[in-house]
């Protein structure tokens, strides 16, 4: 059974680092401390949602990706738990907040996303057009249940991702640029909505990735979507952006796409990580 | 798609590595763009409402490029000095003159987000016109309370500046090109990129302008 009392368990802090790195801690206690630490309006910006964030329905996801985690499955007949997610083979624990990172395996950097699809192929045997990985979006989706329950054991955890491998700066990198670039009928780029602190877009407060506390919740995916009533994951995130700003459709999983989430993870160093959260 | 090559020499260049492992050409400027268009980034093919495709919505012009080269820095005096320039070339004025349109169909245009969003749902332009989206940066009707605050607040703006030629031809160019008097400002360039027709322009100004428009009451 999964449920927050694993995410207790006596876990050494890798990353004494930041104080308020905390694997022990709640997510709700984990932004709590972000929020006692910065006078920040997007993260206090609802107050529903931080009350319902021990309710969270990203927990029932989580408890069913941690079956189909264990679970044989594929032709192959394999569990997942032979997947190197970085730090060896079956170890999740803080494992999502070091990615996405270089796999010596396929020569690659990938995230979490691109990496779960990895091992489903070369582990469990299936194929792309299998709705297990073709699959990628809502909470009844495996994809989603399996990554709600890898990303909840880095919870609390600080945003570590290595930028030992020239290919992980050199993501970073283009990642960075791709923030900044400006294109399509609106001109718009990621900066424009998250660049300054307290702006809004309508009612929305847009989180300022100059500001690691309050980045730190904006990356903090998979997160419960209240508007959506689902599970949504970086990628989504990612999707929905490039939609927004009129740039067309990018595509899962692509290099561009982990360029970009290896940018805006590298952002958010050193802050824990709210997983799974909970957020508009 | 990345073409990997096994490399166990730690020893080699950045720059070496990015041509043996990222195989990016010439042909794009920074690996960035060669991650977009080379490597599979975006479905570059779909089809756009005006008529081209993603790879052209992806593809900078002059103001573009020069803007996101600053990253998170402010404008310097040469970048401002060309983006101006830039801007003014690009100003086309409506034939008879600014004129004001319908401040309540401007009201609309204000408030609408739709249009020109591509990917996995699209705007159909032909079931609804696309909007400028006014409110997710400005503040206009004080009753109103979901009001982006990326861009200045706008209420009163005619009452407070009055309907002279000087300042509706100022609001014009502002709407059509904002980076005549804000280089590498945030607002979208409604005219030039044409977001916004004509007769949509002279609407959102007499909301802006007209006295009964509840932007100056
Ligand atoms: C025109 C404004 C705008 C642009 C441009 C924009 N965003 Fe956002 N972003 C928002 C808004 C508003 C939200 C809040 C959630 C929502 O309503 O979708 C948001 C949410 C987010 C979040 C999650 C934070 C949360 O609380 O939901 C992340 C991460 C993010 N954006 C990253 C990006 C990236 C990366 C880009 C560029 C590829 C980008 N945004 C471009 C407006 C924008
Ligand atoms: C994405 C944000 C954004 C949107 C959307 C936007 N604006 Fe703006 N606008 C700004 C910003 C930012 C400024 C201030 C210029 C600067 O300092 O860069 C501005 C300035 C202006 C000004 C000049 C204000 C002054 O003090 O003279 C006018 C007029 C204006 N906008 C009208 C509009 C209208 C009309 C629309 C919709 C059709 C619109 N804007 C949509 C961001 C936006």
């Amino acid at each position: 059974m999964f449920n927050r009392t694993l995410l207790v368990l006596p876990v050494v802090l890798a990353f004494a680092a930041t104080a308020s790195a905390d694997p022990s801690m709640a997510p709700e206690e984990v932004l709590q401390s972000l929020i006692d630490k910065v006078d920040s309006k997007y993260l206090t910006q609802s107050s529903q949602n931080i009350m319902m964030m021990p309710d969270n329905p990203a927990y029932w996801v989580a408890e069913e990706g941690e079956e189909l985690f264990m679970e044989k499955r594929g032709p192959k007949n394999a569990s997942l738990e032979g997947c190197d997610f970085g730090k060896g083979p079956g170890v999740l624990e803080g494992a999502y907040t070091e990615m996405p990172r270089y796999f010596a395996d396929t020569g690659k950097v990938m995230d979490l996303e691109s990496r779960l699809v990895h091992c489903m192929m070369t582990l469990q045997g299936f194929s792309k057009k299998d709705a297990a990985i073709k699959k990628r979006h809502g909470s009844g989706s495996d994809m989603m249940k399996l990554q709600t329950y890898i990303g909840s054991l880095s919870n609390g955890y600080a945003w570590n991702p290595p930028m030992d491998h020239p290919m992980e700066t050199a993501m970073r990198d283009a990642g960075k640029e791709l923030f900044y670039r400006r294109a399509g009928t609106l001109d718009f780029s990621c900066n424009t909505c998250h660049g300054d602190t307290g702006k809004r877009i309508r009612a929305s407060v847009l989180p300022n990735i100059n500001v690691p506390e309050e980045w730190t919740k904006a990356i903090s995916w998979p997160a419960f979507r209240v508007g959506h009533d689902n599970v949504r994951s970086s990628q989504h995130r990612v999707r929905g952006c490039y939609w927004q700003m009129r740039q067309g459709r990018i595509e899962a999983t692509s290099d561009a796409s982990i360029a970009l989430i290896s940018y805006w993870t590298d952002a958010a160093r050193g802050q824990p990580a709210i997983l799974p959260d909970m957020k508009r | 798609m990345i073409k990997h090559k096994n490399y166990t020499t730690p020893a080699l260049t950045l720059v070496a590595i990015l041509f043996a492992t990222f195989s990016y050409t010439a042909v794009a400027d920074s690996l960035s763009d060669s991650l977009i268009f080379e490597q599979g980034g975006f479905r570059l093919s779909q089809k756009t409402q005006e008529g081209g495709t993603v790879k052209d919505r992806l593809t900078q012009d002059g103001i573009q490029k020069v803007c996101s080269k600053l990253g998170a820095a402010s404008v310097d005096s040469n970048t401002a000095a060309s983006v101006t320039s830039m801007a003014r070339e690009s100003i086309k004025k409506p034939a008879g003159g600014i004129k004001l349109g319908d401040w309540k169909k401007g009201e609309a245009v204000a408030r609408s987000g739709y249009g020109f969003r591509v990917g996995h749902k699209t705007d159909d332009h032909s079931k609804r016109e696309a909007g400028g989206n006014c409110y997710a940066c400005h503040q206009l009707d004080p009753n109103e309370i979901a009001f982006g605050t990326l861009g200045p607040s706008l209420t009163g703006y005619g009452k407070l500046r009055g309907t002279g030629e000087p300042i509706l031809n100022y609001a014009y160019e502002v709407i059509y090109n904002p980076h005549v008097y804000f280089p590498c400002t945030h607002m979208p360039r409604f005219g030039h990129n044409n977001v916004l027709t004509g007769q949509q322009i002279s609407d959102v100004m007499a909301y802006l302008f007209d006295s009964a428009s509840p932007v100056n009451q």
